[in-house]
């Protein structure tokens, strides 16, 4: 009988559990969350924002599924030294408990640049349900919102206010949105299609501060710009939950360094999700998430030939009316053979990215059935070589290359 | 009956399918092939669960 330790509540811990407890019902399992919530998805907090989503309604494995599996589940518990010596954890009530393996899911937090203000009320970050009923809470007294950082989590925050009332503004430093998942020719449609839900979009330009009395009352642009706000969302990028496992004296950079067996330094501690660098990379992707989960818990189930493959990355946001998904490297680095369709009155735009014939990045917005067609071809790693040249055109049927 | 996503709570419904994923509409759940994933995260078949309604 093994005695395994998963500290994280999130997506990679409930994952890491889920399979433990599947592979070898014989494991005593403690998950140890330090919110006081029962497992929820991350992506619904936009949705609960929005108002679609009732906070009864955000649990998505209830107290049975962790019983059912013979999972213990402390929450509001937080891990705050590890004995690897004694191969003991010691929360922050003092209490100590014995782990034969031990699973870090500590994800990662929002990170705030230091922009002074930040410290005033009504400047929220996006990462947990507490955050989340903050920023909807503040959001009803608002007339004016501004979101700092026009990534995924940033656009999915202004589009969800922007459905509870206030105008929205969000500004982004680089030249266009979406830098890591868009070009400049799909940021272009995009913008338009978020002005027409009324967010207003400011690229190239970045904060100099925040000003106000107790809340922010004012965003003031490097370029002079003054913006009116009673609420500022930063909406910057997030870092791996580290501090335990650096204290521990494991191997740390961005993240926990692991092999592709999600094992760390120490053969007896495993890092999965935000908190894992895996080959130079901390990826803060839920596929990539998942998929650290499953082959830490197969290693501790004791099969050592499961191992991490690098998933490409796939992302869509999350924004009702705008489908776009980014797979991949989407800026071509050398001589890859870029394929492009764009119909701006349809606001539809597809960008294939094709090396060596495997498709190694694409965009797709306003095309659903595309963008899961061009997902299933990148992820079977078909190869497309032959027909690179009509991949897009009307008429052909892209996945009958799957065969 | 239908199947809720565990990673993000997207709902499989067989009287609607999933057309974009070429799951026809009244396709059963245990007909959708294994290498289908979710159309909202990209989660595998067996992160899916049963749910009553």
């Amino acid at each position: 009988m093994t005695r395994v330790l998963i500290v994280g509540n999130g997506v990679a811990g409930v994952t890491a559990a889920r399979f433990l407890a599947d592979g070898d019902p014989s494991h005593e399992i403690v998950i140890y969350g330090q919110e006081p919530y029962l497992y929820y998805a991350r992506p619904r907090l936009i949705d609960y924002i929005e108002g679609t989503v009732p906070e009864t309604k955000m649990a998505l494995y209830g107290e049975d599924w962790y019983a059912q599996r013979g999972i213990r589940c402390e929450l509001g518990r937080r891990v705050e030294r590890i004995d690897r010596e004694e191969h003991t954890i010691q929360l922050d009530d003092g209490e100590t408990d014995r782990y034969d393996q031990l699973v870090l899911a500590t994800g990662a937090d929002s990170w705030v640049p230091p922009i002074p203000g930040r410290e005033l009320g009504c400047v929220h970050t996006l990462r947990t349900m507490d955050d989340a009923r903050a920023i909807a809470d503040c959001a009803r007294g608002c007339d004016q919102v501004v979101v700092i950082g026009g990534g995924l989590l940033g656009l999915d925050t202004a589009a969800a206010l922007a459905c509870c009332g206030p105008k929205v503004t969000v500004i982004e430093a680089l030249p266009w949105l979406l830098p890591r998942q868009l070009d400049r020719q799909g940021a272009h449609l995009l913008t338009d299609m978020l002005a027409a839900k009324g967010i207003e979009t400011l690229v190239d330009q970045q904060c100099d501060r925040l000003e106000g009395v107790a809340g922010v009352e004012r965003v003031v642009l490097k370029s002079g710009k003054i913006l009116s706000a009673q609420m500022v969302v930063v909406s910057t990028g997030v870092r791996s939950n580290t501090c335990l496992a650096r204290d521990a004296g494991l191997l740390v950079e961005q993240g926990v360094v692991v092999d592709a067996a999600m094992r760390s330094s120490d053969p007896d501690i495993y890092a999965v999700g935000d908190v894992a660098q895996f080959d130079g990379r901390v990826w803060a992707i839920i596929p990539v998430a998942i998929a650290q989960a499953r082959v830490a818990a197969a290693q501790i189930n004791g099969d050592r030939t499961k191992r991490y493959e690098p998933l490409v990355p796939s992302t869509t946001l999350q924004v009702s009316g705008i489908d776009l998904t980014s797979i991949g490297q989407v800026h071509p680095e050398g001589d890859e053979l870029t394929v492009r369709k764009a119909n701006s009155d349809q606001g539809r735009y597809t960008k294939l990215v094709i090396d060596k014939g495997r498709i190694i990045g694409a965009i797709v917005l306003g095309d659903r059935k595309m963008a899961r067609d061009v997902s299933r071809l990148v992820s079977a790693k078909v190869d497309v070589g032959a027909h690179s040249d009509q991949l897009l055109d009307e008429g052909f049927a892209i996945t009958s290359l799957l065969g | 009956m239908k199947y809720e996503c565990l990673v993000c709570g997207w709902i499989y419904d067989p009287k609607v399918g999933d057309p974009d994923g070429d799951i026809a509409p009244g396709t059963a759940w245990a007909d959708i092939p294994d290498d289908w994933v979710c159309p909202e995260c990209g989660a595998g078949k067996d992160m899916f669960e049963a749910v009553s309604e």
